[in-house]
């Protein structure tokens, strides 16, 4: 067991910092960055290119895809440090951490070489269909049809909670071919196609971040399938796998808990009772950083990640928790105006046990695979 | 960073687990609080695995996965002194250790050759000769003792305080994180067994959850506990410390809540990990001693590279 990082991977880190520091405007940490903003969604684009072209973007790609085969600490510090600079990449992380993956494994080769080239240079925004109004946590009960005539899927349903929607060129689709779970396909479906309503839901995340999505009579080539119809499901567990620790949360929490310390001791606020309480969310961002490292070391070697996939999760849950009630308690000012990048950071914070899975349901699979209680009955 | 174990830590680890092996049942007729491991800690040292941490090829975090795992015992023995604190005490200190905290009543203490007496800031090392120190009952599941009278103390400098001060921070975390582990198993082996409404609890939401945040927190706490055993630093067994007290804190109850009435009796073991997990919550200055060593060592400067 070793806790330090090796000379390439340091050289790495601080040529990602570099990299920031050279690229983000002057004024990134006052600005209202929220991921779904137009704003945002420009910046992501221009900053993205940038980013391809040092060879920053997907170096963990292939290296046909325009990647370099890097591993995943590589992914890993990449994905730490985007995070923690409050992810100018915007929607784009989706592409790099599954949705290019899981388009390299199962799409067909129209659809890699008509999708993965953009995602690699950084100029496509993605976007989720997975949620419905009566599919939440209990996805596998979607309602949204695809029913086929000829060549030909015609949709018909609603998404919503869709992020990025507004903006999104494509759509990563879960819709029912038939009934049950085997019943789930998944489409790749271009958002300027004809049918498509998109309704942003004001939110406290902020601009531009949750969408309810209508289809009516959406209709797309059979070609449009990923994968084979009705294994939708086994798709979207990988995807799901992928992008259950792609978010390096803890990386944010800990800078903003550092940043929210450095107001409380500069105007000499920081006692006892803050003192305290920084000293555990402190430790609950680091617990959550060796729980996701351990997930990284894991795919490293090769090691099927199993339940600790949903441990690490929820140790990042409790930590995101800790310290925005942190930051509600002993610096409520930045959340009126006083601090732009501590409010960014709590608007995005609250996603952290909902989006991707709720909390709740991590836990239940933690009961069963992980401790080895009983399944409870349904 | 790699997490695999190295070939001598699973050999070591497995030598432990092997030794282990027939201490892993409390003794049906035994109904107290303190269990004693003697036999365990003479087959420790006759193995000299209290010295494994001197060992270049095992270092702390070897000692800290075997502190870890004997924690896990019914039987309890000082072991996580002794591996991971006493390699750094000036000199060679005769084993086994033991901390006195402010005057109190401490583990261990009244068959200890060598003191840690604290006493805020200062920390002072003693040989208390046999009628100095003397067995007190108590509620812990420690052999709890305490000093009878003052005894003659050697003041470790301010650099050698800090240190100890730290490695007994990992040696706490190590032994709560085995502590935790065991009484998270045997509180799990329950919620599978026990059946009410026709069904066994585990299988009810409402404790599957916290269960389920209880092994959250304790995989937390080995984590920490190992990096900063590998580590050594500071600020790392600070956060170690802290994670532990805190986490053990709420685990303690939740797995007393689950165990119900069973839990209460001194016939089931469930009592040696939480009332010895109780006896570690106040040492080093409880919670808020540990936040003020985060405060002190990690929210000083500006954070450094990774």
């Amino acid at each position: 067991m070793d806790f330090s990082w090796d000379p390439e991977q340091r050289a790495f880190r601080s040529t990602v910092r570099e990299f920031l520091a050279a690229h983000l405007p002057s004024e990134w940490e006052s600005l209202a960055h929220g991921p779904g903003t137009e704003w945002q969604s420009t910046f992501s684009k221009q900053f993205c290119g940038a980013l391809a072209d040092a060879g920053l973007l997907v170096p963990h790609w292939p290296k046909r895809w325009g990647g370099r085969d890097a591993d995943p600490w590589t992914a890993f510090i990449l994905a730490e440090e985007m995070w923690e600079a409050g992810e100018p990449r915007g929607g784009q992380y989706m592409n790099v951490n599954w949705i290019g993956p899981t388009l390299m494994r199962f799409g067909s080769e129209e659809q890699q070489q008509r999708y993965i080239p953009p995602m690699a240079r950084g100029q496509t925004l993605w976007c989720q269909g997975f949620s419905e109004p009566e599919a939440g946590s209990d996805l596998a009960s979607l309602r949204t049809r695809a029913d086929k005539a000829d060549s030909t899927y015609r949709i018909n349903g609603q998404k919503i909670w869709t992020s990025y929607a507004g903006q999104a060129d494509t759509c990563f689709l879960l819709a029912r071919t038939s009934p049950g779970r085997n019943g789930i396909s998944i489409f790749l479906l271009p958002m300027d196609t004809p049918g498509i309503t998109v309704r942003q839901i004001p939110s406290v995340i902020g601009e531009g971040d949750i969408h309810e999505v209508f289809f009516d009579d959406v209709t797309l080539p059979a070609t449009a399938m990923l994968g084979e119809e009705g294994k939708g499901w086994d798709v979207v567990r990988t995807a799901l796998s992928l992008e259950r620790v792609g978010i390096p949360r803890f990386a944010l929490a800990t800078r903003m808990l550092h940043r929210a310390v450095d107001k409380l001791k500069q105007s000499e606020r920081f006692g006892a009772g803050a003192i305290e309480q920084a000293a555990k969310a402190r430790a609950a961002c680091e617990a959550a950083r060796f729980y996701s490292y351990n997930i990284v070391d894991q795919r490293r070697h090769g090691i099927t990640v199993g339940p600790e996939a949903s441990v690490a999760r929820f140790a990042t849950v409790l930590a995101e928790r800790l310290v925005g009630e942190f930051v509600v308690e002993h610096v409520p000012e930045a959340l009126s105006g006083a601090d732009q990048m501590l409010l960014s950071h709590h608007q995005r914070a609250i996603v952290a046990g909902i989006a991707s899975g709720a909390a709740e349901i991590q836990l239940n699979l933690i009961a069963t695979e992980f401790l080895g209680l009983p399944k409870e009955p349904r | 960073m790699d997490f695999r174990p190295t070939s001598d830590q699973e050999s070591l680890v497995d030598a432990i687990d092997k030794l282990a092996m027939q201490f892993q049942q409390k003794p049906t007729e035994f109904h107290g609080f303190a269990l004693a491991g003697h036999e365990l800690e003479r087959e420790l040292q006759e193995g000299e695995y209290f010295d494994i941490a001197q060992v270049p090829e095992f270092g702390p975090l070897t000692a800290a996965m075997a502190v870890e795992r004997l924690a896990r015992l019914p039987f309890t023995a000082e072991i996580a002194l002794s591996m991971l604190v006493r390699p750094h005490l000036p000199g060679d200190v005769p084993r086994p250790l033991a901390v006195v905290e402010n005057g109190r009543p401490g583990r261990f203490v009244a068959a200890a050759k060598t003191l840690l007496v604290i006493e805020g800031e200062r920390i002072a090392i003693a040989r208390p000769s046999a009628d100095a120190v003397e067995a007190v009952d108590s509620l812990f599941a420690y052999p709890m003792g305490r000093l009878k009278h003052s005894v003659d103390l050697e003041r470790l400098s301010e650099a050698d305080a800090a240190n100890t001060r730290k490695w007994l921070r990992v040696a706490l975390a190590a032994e709560v994180s085995g502590l935790l582990q065991a009484a998270i198993a045997s509180t799990v082996e329950h919620l599978t067994l026990r059946k009410q409404f026709g069904r066994p609890l585990g299988t009810f939401q409402a404790l599957r959850h916290r269960m389920a945040e209880c092994a959250v927190l304790a995989g937390g706490v080995r984590w920490l506990t190992l990096k900063a055993a590998g580590t050594g630093d500071d600020g790392d067994a600070a956060l170690a410390a802290s994670h532990a007290q805190e986490s053990a804190t709420r685990i303690v109850y939740e797995v007393h809540q689950m165990l119900g009435a069973m839990g209460m009796t001194l016939e089931h073991p469930l009592h040696l990990w939480t009332y010895r997990l109780k006896a570690l919550l106040s040492e080093l200055g409880g919670r808020g001693g540990q936040a003020s060593a985060v405060a002190q060592y990690l929210f000083q400067a500006p954070r450094s590279l990774g």
